[in-house]
């Protein structure tokens, strides 16, 4: 909201007071705004403001050939890029019939796997610091840059990897790669009871999420909420397991849940997340060496490259829910129509609004980043 | 729960009763339908009753303009039956107006109003219908195809071209810029 | 690691334990930047010597944030397919995704492992580099994200032109290419990168990258028009040219280049001989300009400038001498090479256009240069060159040595040449590889040839 186009209203006396939580607010995964209206401290209506992060994605990637939009989908979630570009590259070969060969497919899930920790990491730091908690935030954060280290070695790019293509992936893994995850994977490990005594079992933490934006599993299932979130309210569900891609169907890992639905429930079935995604990794790394073949099956050249009419709606889970792309193509060389279903759309909306109401005025941030509500998926 | 050859053949036996219904499936689970644009509320309405398709995955809407369509695909996925069926509907770009299904679905809200902004199909019966994304945008709907993006970036916006010593140098003797 | 339960009740005293990191050694980074990794895409770097100037890389940025700058002092050569042209890249667009790289034809543009630019409101233009292989700012740090086999996003590969077996060439005179099939000439025409080296380097300036496209876009009669626009001649040099194009073309440098040539055979093939004519009518303007003109000599010059004056509008007569028109190309080149059905296609053409060919007249017998010149507004002289080189070697006037022209043509004209048991050739051009098996052919492989 620009401030020459806000005019100044006066309102009859009341007891309500209207406040903005945000744009720029640390209790906020990006840029995005909740106008509250408060009585007291309680919060009494809540209305998604967004936009501040619209970059116009879907209308860009309509004017740019297929390869080129390999350049622009990382960017439509900041803190988990990886399941961005996977699923477009997954609705283009889709669409276009191409062969993923077997060794690009472990790679996309050690990426997918590699982009949750990173996410959940960033996610605790997040979630403390909207308690207050400063430590675990800069623990979270600086755990999260190791994983960018490795992100940084093999992809080339510590954030926004741009490291898939449709067809496969861009590089080989460095040599040294496979003993560096491990480490890395031994180091997390050996750092999650520090992170369980001074966050998950602390009795501030707990006392302060333990009922804090609840939602009943029937609520959830009626607000379209999916991923974590919905296996925080009791049902399992998850992509990886029920719509399986790439090598999912071939690798063991649970898919843990909690009952109550509240704040707390959110942040357990994280944390336990992070535990399967480290086993799912292990079991990539001890596979990787046993995968051989090209990562990248033949494609023809991006400059000339028509991919025939048709749509593809392909899904992954992401650190924040279920990921959906549509991708639809008139036959030529640029996609006629990509639409991006961000589990965020749901969350940060719908969801936010309602277990706003109703709560206090210090739970509001936390209620926004318990639920891992990512802007940037909202306004694309 | 039905395996999936059953759910295959009890989806096709229900879904034929619709006129005009076309089906196509693409693996297990992925399920096409393309109904008339009037049928699809009751077509929603019977996936959902009957095979428990409460998840609303997406609203997507696709302008074909040559065709002077609007194309609406409504995702919808089973927690039951592990199945997701995409209903497509063409309407008319002129007037651009359908009825929402947010009585059937809550999601619906976010979707339907994402499409107005862009497109500029107005959903009737949708709760929002403000603008969410674009709040201070008063042009055409974006997402139309016969808005283009750089001619409005030429019209708009001022351009400002580099001049770093290495590009005077080289002009002085010369060169410059091809293209 | 003990499950943490939703009912615990935690410590307040937990966090105390955080306490024995005061035991612990700390973690220090140094200040100073950290090295990036061995893939990282950090400052472009790019290699003047191996850089073409094909501004490829400028066509796949996904940011347009390629600019390609002349620069005067570097070499230019058309015909190898070198400009002297570099990319300038602005960092303000750019978001270092690497396609450029992957894309580079010669791989001489690569990612460094620099990744730190500071400067103020002032000094903004310092975005604008022009990246040479010492660096944005001449630190001259190492190679990051570079060129690899696997991950080359251009087809290095040629689409194989299939041939006629050898024992079966010996037997017979038709041609031993087969073209290429439709499948064939979409893929190798979707190899290029359309950068134009070979519209430089063609003599005609034949509008390939054009006719390349739209035989991509599988628009045969864009293709053809293309070609019409430069070349009346293409069925016959989609066969036989020297193919400067392919010389030039920018994915020849590391690869095999663009079948430029087979691409152009291929579209006057397949859109057939009946559209090609009817496509060239539609070409012509509708002018008439009055004016008469002779040529003298049916050959590919003489040809061609009766086709272009026929496009402007003049009214054209050819006079050849032999009994058909096609000159070197009929009487010079063995049918196997180039068949004269194709010859007669392009040269039917070329009369449908207008043109009137009248052939076995000898100018100074069956009619005087002074009559052509009473009643034409001009004589174009197209006669070439009908004799062979002398050796000047000593015995060279025996009369059992023969001249390689001459011998073609009597091969052309189809005259009965007698098969000696053995010949001696001298010279290792294309030439003394086409006649003698050319005549090899004619004796069916009963002829001893040494070289």
């Amino acid at each position: 909201m620009r401030p020459e186009n806000y005019q100044a209203v006066s309102q009859p006396p009341s007891h309500e007071f209207e406040l903005n939580i945000g744009p720029n607010h640390p209790g906020i995964e990006g840029n995005y705004a909740l106008k509250i209206k408060v009585e007291g401290d309680m919060v009494v209506a809540a209305k998604a403001d967004a936009g501040y992060l619209h970059r116009g994605f879907e209308k860009l990637m309509e004017g740019r050939l297929w390869m080129q939009n390999i350049a622009l989908v990382p960017r439509i979630c900041v803190p988990d890029p990886a399941p961005m570009e996977i699923c477009y590259a997954l609705g283009v070969e889709a669409l276009g019939g191409l062969q993923l060969p077997e060794r690009a497919q472990w790679l996309r899930v050690m990426q997918l796997e590699l982009s949750r920790l990173a996410a959940h990491l960033f996610y605790f730091g997040g979630v403390a610091a909207t308690m207050g908690m400063y430590s675990n935030m800069f623990w979270g954060v600086a755990d999260r840059d190791l994983i960018l280290d490795l992100f940084e070695a093999f992809t080339g790019g510590r954030v926004y990897s741009m490291y898939n293509v449709p067809g496969g992936v861009r590089r080989e893994l460095p040599d040294d790669f496979l003993g560096r995850l491990g480490a890395l994977l031994d180091y997390l490990e050996s750092r999650l009871p520090d992170y369980d005594r001074l966050f998950f079992s602390n009795y501030v933490m707990l006392q302060r999420t333990r009922g804090t934006g609840s939602m009943t599993q029937q609520q959830a299932l009626e607000w379209g909420v999916t991923g974590p979130n919905l296996r925080a309210c009791g049902l399992a569900f998850d992509v990886r397991r029920d719509d399986p891609y790439l090598v999912y169907d071939q690798l063991e890992f649970d898919v843990p849940t909690e009952t109550a639905g509240d704040a707390l429930s959110r942040i357990l079935v994280r944390r336990n997340e992070l535990l399967q995604s480290i086993r799912i990794l292990r079991q990539v790394a001890a596979q990787l060496p046993h995968v051989a073949g090209p990562v990248r099956c033949p494609i023809p050249n991006p400059l000339a490259w028509n991919i025939p009419p048709g749509e593809s709606y392909t899904r992954v889970e992401s650190s924040k829910g279920e990921l959906a792309y549509y991708c639809v193509s008139s036959g030529g060389d640029m996609p006629w129509r990509v639409h991006v279903r961000g589990p965020s759309q749901m969350h940060a909306v719908q969801v936010l609004e309602n277990l706003a109401v109703g709560a206090r005025l210090e739970d509001v941030a936390q209620i926004i980043f318990s639920l891992d509500a990512c802007p940037p998926e909202v306004d694309r | 729960m039905k395996t999936g050859k059953q759910l295959v053949n009890w989806l096709d036996t229900v879904l034929r009763e619709f006129e005009g219904v076309q089906l196509r499936h693409s693996g297990r689970t992925r399920l096409r339908v393309d109904v008339g644009a009037d049928a699809l509320p009751a077509l929603l309405e019977l996936l959902q009753g009957l095979g428990s398709y409460v998840h609303l995955s997406a609203i997507s809407c696709v302008d074909w303009i040559d065709d002077d369509e609007f194309e609406l695909v409504y995702h919808v996925w089973s927690y039951e039956l592990l199945s997701l069926v995409s209903a497509h509907i063409r309407i008319a770009r002129e007037p651009g107006t359908y009825l929402s299904i947010y009585d059937l679905y809550k999601p619906a809200a976010f979707f339907e109003r994402d499409i107005h902004e862009m497109f500029g199909v107005f959903f009737e019966g949708s709760p929002d219908m403000e603008k969410f994304i674009l709040t201070e945008w008063d042009g055409p709907p974006p997402m139309r195809k016969e808005f283009d993006t750089r001619k409005f970036v030429h019209d708009t916006f001022g351009w400002q071209d580099y001049n770093p010593q290495w590009l005077q140098a080289l002009k002085d003797r010369g060169g410059g810029i091809v293209k | 690691m003990a499950d943490i339960s939703y009912k615990s009740r935690g410590s307040i005293l937990n966090p105390l334990r955080s306490l024995s990191f005061l035991t612990r050694k700390p973690v220090t980074l140094p200040l100073e930047p950290r090295a990036a990794s061995a893939n990282y895409r950090g400052f472009h770097l790019n290699d003047w010597e191996k850089c073409i100037g094909c501004s490829t890389c400028q066509k796949i940025c996904d940011n347009e944030a390629i600019t390609m700058i002349h620069i005067p002092e570097l070499p230019a050569d058309p015909v190898k397919g070198v400009r002297a042209e570099r990319p300038a890249i602005d960092y303000g667009r750019c978001c270092w995704c690497g396609l450029c790289v992957d894309v580079c034809p010669t791989a001489s543009l690569s990612l460094s492992r620099e990744y730190i630019h500071i400067c103020n409101d002032d000094e903004l233009d310092s975005y604008f580099i022009l990246p040479d292989p010492n660096g944005m700012h001449e630190l001259h740090f190492e190679h990051g994200w570079q060129k690899t086999a696997d991950s080359d996003l251009v087809d290095l590969k040629r689409q194989a032109m299939p041939v006629q077996a050898a024992d079966e060439r010996l037997q017979t005179f038709a041609e031993f290419t087969a073209g290429y099939d439709d499948q064939q000439a979409l893929v190798e025409a979707s190899r290029c990168v359309q950068c134009g080296m070979c519209h430089d380097a063609c003599p005609a300036h034949m509008h390939a990258p054009d006719y390349i496209r739209a035989i991509w876009e599988q628009d045969l009669e864009e293709a053809v028009r293309q070609i019409y626009r430069t070349n009346p001649f293409a069925h016959v040099c989609g066969r036989i040219c020297t193919r400067r194009c392919e010389t030039a073309c920018s994915i020849g440098v590391r690869g095999e280049p663009v079948a430029i040539r087979w691409l152009k055979r291929y579209a006057m093939d397949a859109l057939g001989h009946d559209r090609v004519k009817a496509l060239v009518a539609g070409m012509q303007g509708d002018s008439i300009s009055g004016r008469r003109v002779a040529i003298i000599g049916a050959g590919p010059a003489g040809l061609t400038a009766a086709f272009d004056l026929a496009q402007q509008g003049h009214r054209v007569t050819v006079y050849e001498a032999l009994p058909e028109p096609g000159g070197m190309m009929r009487y010079g080149i063995p049918a196997y090479r180039l068949p004269h059905a194709r010859i007669d296609d392009d040269i039917d053409v070329i009369r449908s256009t207008g043109v009137e060919i009248q052939c076995n007249v000898r100018i100074g017998e069956t009619l005087d240069m002074t009559q052509l010149q009473d009643e034409n507004d001009a004589v174009l002289l197209a006669i070439g060159l009908q004799f062979g080189r002398s050796t000047r070697i000593k015995g060279a006037d025996h009369h059992g040595v023969r001249s390689a022209v001459e011998l073609l043509r009597s091969i052309g004209l189809q005259r009965d040449l007698p098969v000696p048991h053995a010949i001696v050739v001298i010279g290792g051009g294309n030439t003394p590889w086409t006649l003698p098996a050319a005549w090899h052919a004619c004796s069916a492989g009963n002829m001893a040839v040494s070289m």
